[in-house]
């Protein structure tokens, strides 16, 4: 989970783009689908864009593609 | 825009983690169960209370009261376990607690308009039926006040068990 590779707690999050930590769980779990303001927040608050937090399909770990790409 | 719900005092409230306990599956569940039991008691009392002939009594006041009073702690119940999306200013809900508040108020649309036509419908018939107009006035409240409370009850019965704090934990 991306959160947990950043070491950036439900409500370190949950305040870094304005809505309840519950609310980060139930994106976490799948239950909830963002708006796109939403996800562009998310986005910007790990500094990544916006498809490399979201997909249709499952995303690998960002700590084994980063591995994966290292020489 | 503002992107950070505001917590007023009732949101605190709402938020605060000793109330953890009220906001599983199983407590929304049960809260949901006894108040409708509540309502369709305080129903079934007032009908067969407009059966006879002397209407108005003060023990069907009594019970009506103790059915009341005892309503405001299942209603708190029920409320600290949904958040109380329904009673919290718009400003202090995020996106998804605002879609969650919607999709309960636009799926129970229509048993909503029903209760209500049936309130309206059901004291007119009792107080022209019986002449117990008070009565009639307490049978038209209580379908009333249900229809009003149906997105509540959807949504507690709805909601999934929100995820573990313990979740929270980060991997050392």
């Amino acid at each position: 989970m991306l959160r947990a590779e950043r070491r950036v707690s439900r409500k370190e999050l949950a305040d870094g783009v304005g809505v309840h930590p519950q609310t980060v769980g139930y994106l976490e779990r799948g239950e909830y689908s963002p708006s796109l303001a939403l996800a562009l927040r998310i986005a910007r608050f790990f500094d990544l864009p916006v498809e490399a937090v979201f997909s249709l399909d499952p995303l690998p770990a960002i700590g084994s593609e980063l591995t994966r790409r290292t020489p | 825009m503002t992107t950070s719900p505001d917590q007023t005092f009732l949101a605190r409230t709402f938020e605060d983690g000793r109330y953890a306990w009220t906001r599983t599956h199983r407590v929304r569940i049960r809260a949901v169960l006894a108040e409708a039991a509540l309502l369709g008691a305080l129903v079934v009392a007032t009908l067969v209370q407009a059966l006879t002939d002397t209407g108005w009594t003060t023990a069907y006041f009594l019970v009506w009261s103790a059915g009341m009073l005892l309503f405001i702690p299942l209603h708190s119940l029920l409320n600290l376990g949904i958040r109380g999306v329904f009673d919290r200013g718009r400003h202090s809900l995020d996106e998804h607690q605002e879609g969650l508040r919607e999709q309960s108020h636009s799926r129970v649309g229509w048993p909503m308009t029903a209760l209500t036509f049936a309130a309206w419908t059901g004291g007119i018939a009792l107080a022209s039926g019986t002449g117990h107009t008070a009565l009639a006035l307490c049978l038209g409240f209580l379908l009333w006040f249900a229809s009003g409370l149906l997105p509540y009850w959807h949504l507690a019965w709805t909601l999934p068990d929100e995820a573990d704090e313990a979740d929270d934990a980060l991997p050392v």
